[in-house]
């Protein structure tokens, strides 16, 4: 029984990263129809932002060295500054094309930044030393709780909390879910294309910084790699959940994490290797049984 | 009646999109050999009928016989198949495809093989006097052409019916009368019958001896030209809707 | 007569006699160093020529081609590699491949058809969805391959490599497959299928409202350029020698696509174009991370440049030339007179 409630608690936590990806990909697919592969490069090199580029194994902090609050705004501010450079230099002349050519410019972009992120730092795996503190474990009624693991969940809860008062508050938050409804629509009644993308693009980059911190905080290393299996994970909890509808995209999250720490706990031993490809297949399932995904937004089928 | 129930028969149609009613009980019979005019002021469900007779949109009760056989259940491919074919308002060419092939691909579509599908291609390209422009890309086409090879392409199926939805919109005088004397040629030259989906009244009527007036997702009246523009049901619904009522009557 | 069926196969026959004069070059006068990077770009024409088939035609983007590479890769590697450690090292392999060895043109043969069938077997489900959510399901399918073959460990040796297959690539057999590779693409092209699918490509709902199956014609391209990619993965796996299972992945995916991408995604000329203008730019690049000496001094740019710039001109072609070098044209037959819009129009690359 513990040990099934510590399984809980690990599936929660991997969910809610998960879903705080997922929402990024699913905020940018709402108002543009990007699926949005650099989402997973821009927590890269949030994370990377930590270190002083060196050829070393354990570089020297940069952004690290600092005072936790400013270390924050820093990954944070990096992650923001280059999602919103992808999109004024990459996206937006690409704004009009169609989804498939916006997935492989995604695909361009997320090579490029993994590419020039290895340029400056290469490409060896690198250890940093942080938050040791929160890796200790905390006792509660005598199952142990990584501290990461409680921050990451009450962080999740947090930002989904904030996000939901942004969206349905904020003027910015309700052009955003005008825009995500039906852009054409939300543009003639006098939304700004470029502030609402730009501003969803600055939320995704803000999300990636704090992935990148949870992500660090939890693991400890470097890789440049380490954004790809999140925003993969996350991508297909997008259309899990059903594309373009944000509550879809955290829904999905939360399902894909859960689903795969379920599996990993409970598969006979000889399978769990095979574990993600369990969830893989899940995404070809929900897509043949449910095109829309689990909560569809509008419905946008083509009139004839 | 001759056969039992030959031609194009929908009855008692009805479709709902959510709480929505585009079509509220509509019957309708295309007989083979006829042009049958579908005229009404916009939003009287005409495109929704023609997508419920060529399997785009299932009726949510009622239902459509080909020649006493139900298309239930069918989708646009099988219907097309069975011998319903359509054009769109948008002509929806094969852009980056020759207007030949444009032509090819429907007649491949209806089970011909490929050198029977060229040779139907060419005739009808023939027909409607594009042959010299056979080679071009679809996509580069001037409006008009694009409108009558959208109507070939239909035919290239060899339907007993072809539903034309709007063909004469943005023509001049002109090439309307032109596509006019097409349009009424059909049933005599391809054995076919024809449902004219048209707001321009001087192409339906000249193409057309029945009309049947649907408004408001219902069928109103159904008679000659002459009987329609006499008809004051048919004057009231037009009137009433400001966006054609000066132009049709 | 001969004029005409010249004429006819000229959009392949085109492409082809430029490419024999390049392995000719590679063969006679370069250096070993050239001559495999002529083969290298050779089999990926095979294998761009593949994704074109069904990417082109149907105008559906696939990111799990190169799974079906991989798929024929490791099935030829089964039947040709190191008999004596097979039964060690792949003890889970059924008992005739593991305990027998075969030639290597059946074992590439069956290796294709295997890869074929596979491509069937993923497209019956794959092909029920469009548009974006059937390129996001072959994304799913390269995925659920690499995890299944990077943890069969007793028949595919997990993410370790397979070494030891026989290397019998040469330039003049890539050359040969490649045109084979392009003459089948060309063929289902002109064919009445793949009219039928490249109707579905322009419209969707206009080609059903014709009576043409869009999941039948899709189904049928993704079988053959199953099949293609299969040969190409046959000759990848028996030029170098050696397989793992992360070669076929992401990497491999994004610089294929970036090749049909530039070169145009909607023509065969495009497919072979992309890949020869793309292998030559990676080729120099990789020269230059080595190092070059220019008048006496060595200089190298930094590894990972090569990526760098393949990315960014995959961005500017998206941007700026959206149908690629070619336009989404065949090169036309030089000898016409000039036709003003036609469908032989000329790639004015």
């Amino acid at each position: 029984m513990l040990n099934f409630i510590q399984v809980l608690f690990d599936a929660a936590a991997l969910g809610s990263l998960y879903a705080l990806v997922a929402l990024a990909i699913g905020l940018v697919f709402g108002i543009m129809r990007l699926i949005n592969f650099a989402q997973g490069d821009y927590l890269t090199i949030g994370a990377y932002a930590l270190v002083v580029p060196t050829a070393s194994v354990t570089p020297p902090l940069l952004f690290g060295a600092l005072p936790w609050p400013l270390m924050v705004a820093g990954v944070l501010a990096t992650c923001i500054i280059v999602a919103l450079l992808t999109e004024r230099i990459a996206f937006r002349p690409l704004r009009n094309a169609n989804p498939a050519t916006l997935l492989i410019s995604s695909f361009a972009v997320s090579y490029f930044l993994q590419h020039a992120l290895m340029l400056v730092h290469t490409g060896r795996p690198k250890s940093i030393a942080m938050g040791s503190s929160l890796a200790q474990a905390i006792d509660i009624f005598g199952v142990r709780i990584p501290g990461v693991q409680l921050v990451t969940m009450t962080v999740t809860v947090s930002l989904l909390i904030g996000f939901v008062i942004l969206l349905k508050k904020t003027a910015i938050g309700i052009q955003m879910r005008a825009a995500a409804e039906n852009f054409q629509m939300a543009r003639l009644l006098g939304v700004r294309a470029n502030k609402v993308i730009a501003f969803g693009f600055a939320l995704s980059g803000f999300l990636a910084g704090i992935v990148s911190l949870l992500l660090v905080a939890q693991t400890g290393t470097l890789d440049i790699k380490m954004g790809i299996m999140p925003v993969i994970f996350a991508f297909f909890a997008t259309v899990i959940g059903g594309m373009g509808s944000l509550a879809g995209a955290a829904l999905g999250g939360f399902l894909v994490g859960v689903t795969s720490v379920l599996l990993q706990a409970y598969l006979p031993p000889d399978l769990r290797a095979f574990r993600d490809a369990g969830v893989f297949a899940l995404v070809i399932l929900v897509l043949l049984v449910r095109p829309k995904g689990l909560i569809p937004s509008s419905a946008s089928r083509e009139r004839v | 009646m001759l056969a039992q129930d030959g031609g194009l028969h929908a009855r008692d149609v009805h479709v709902a999109f959510g709480g929505l009613k585009a079509l509220k009980g509509v019957d309708l019979k295309l007989r083979q050999g006829e042009v049958l005019g579908l005229i009404g002021p916009n939003g009287a469900g005409k495109t929704t009928m023609v997508n419920v007779l060529t399997g785009f949109q299932a009726a949510t009760t009622g239902d459509v016989t080909l020649d006493g056989r139900s298309l239930k259940g069918l989708g646009p491919r099988n219907v097309a198949r069975a011998g319903v074919a359509r054009s769109f308002q948008a002509a929806r060419l094969f852009r980056d495809l020759t207007v030949r092939q444009n032509l090819e691909v429907a007649a491949i579509g209806s089970g011909k093989k490929r050198k029977e599908a060229r040779a139907k291609a060419d005739a009808l390209l023939d027909w409607i006097g594009c042959a010299d422009k056979a080679a071009m890309l679809a996509g580069s086409l001037p409006y008009g052409d694009e409108r009558r090879v959208g109507i070939a392409r239909a035919l290239a199926l060899s339907p007993k019916f072809v539903l034309l939805d709007e063909p004469a919109s943005g023509m001049n005088d002109q090439e309307c009368d032109e596509l006019m004397l097409l349009i009424a040629g059909i049933p005599d030259k391809f054995a076919c019958g024809v449902l004219l989906i048209e707001h321009n009244m001087q192409v339906v009527m000249g193409a057309c001896r029945r009309v049947h007036v649907l408004d408001n997702g219902k069928s109103l009246a159904e008679g000659t030209p002459a009987e329609m523009r006499a008809n004051d049901e048919v004057r009231r619904a037009y009137l009433g809707s400001k966006n054609t009522g000066s132009q049709v009557i | 007569m001969v004029l005409r069926l010249l004429k006819q196969a000229w959009p392949v026959l085109g492409l082809l006699l430029p490419l024999a004069v390049i392995v000719l070059l590679a063969d006679q006068f370069g250096s070993i160093s050239v001559e495999r990077s002529v083969t290298e770009a050779l089999i990926k024409i095979v294998t761009v020529v593949g994704l074109y088939i069904f990417i082109g035609n149907s105008g559906v983007v696939s990111f799990g081609h190169v799974s079906f590479m991989a798929i024929a890769a490791y099935a030829t590697a089964w039947q040709t590699c190191c008999s004596a450690l097979k039964p060690i090292t792949m003890s889970g392999l059924p008992d005739f491949l593991r305990s027998h060895t075969y030639p290597v043109l059946p074992a590439g043969i069956s290796a294709a058809i295997l890869a074929s069938i596979a491509a069937f077997v993923f497209g019956l489900i794959l092909m029920r969805l469009s548009g974006i959510a059937a390129s996001i399901s072959t994304l799913a399918a390269l995925f659920i391959l690499n995890v299944v073959y990077s943890n069969w460990d007793k028949v595919t040796m997990g993410t370790a490599s397979i070494v030891g297959l026989p290397t019998y690539v040469t330039p003049w057999l890539a050359f040969a497959v490649a045109g084979l590779a392009m003459v089948i693409a060309y063929l289902f092209q002109i064919s009445s299928w793949g009219l039928a699918l490249r109707a579905t490509r322009e419209d969707e709902v206009a080609a059903r409202a014709s009576g043409i199956s869009v999941y039948w014609m899709r189904l049928a391209a993704f079988t053959l350029s199953g099949l293609v990619m299969g040969m190409a993965g046959v000759l990848h796996a028996h030029f170098l020698g050696t397989i793992s299972v992360d070669t076929f992945f992401l990497s491999l995916t994004f610089i294929t696509l970036t090749m049909l991408v530039v070169g145009g995604m909607r023509s065969l000329s495009g497919a072979v174009l992309g890949v020869v203008v793309i292998s030559f730019v990676t080729d120099i690049l990789r020269r230059m991370e080595s190092g070059v000496s220019v008048s006496g001094q060595e200089i190298a740019i930094p590894a990972g440049s090569q990526e760098v710039v393949l990315a960014v001109v995959m961005l500017l072609v998206l941007i700026f030339r959206r149908d690629g070098l070619t336009k989404g044209r065949e090169f036309a037959w030089p000898f016409a007179r000039r036709q003003s819009i036609s469908e032989t129009k000329h790639g004015d690359a």
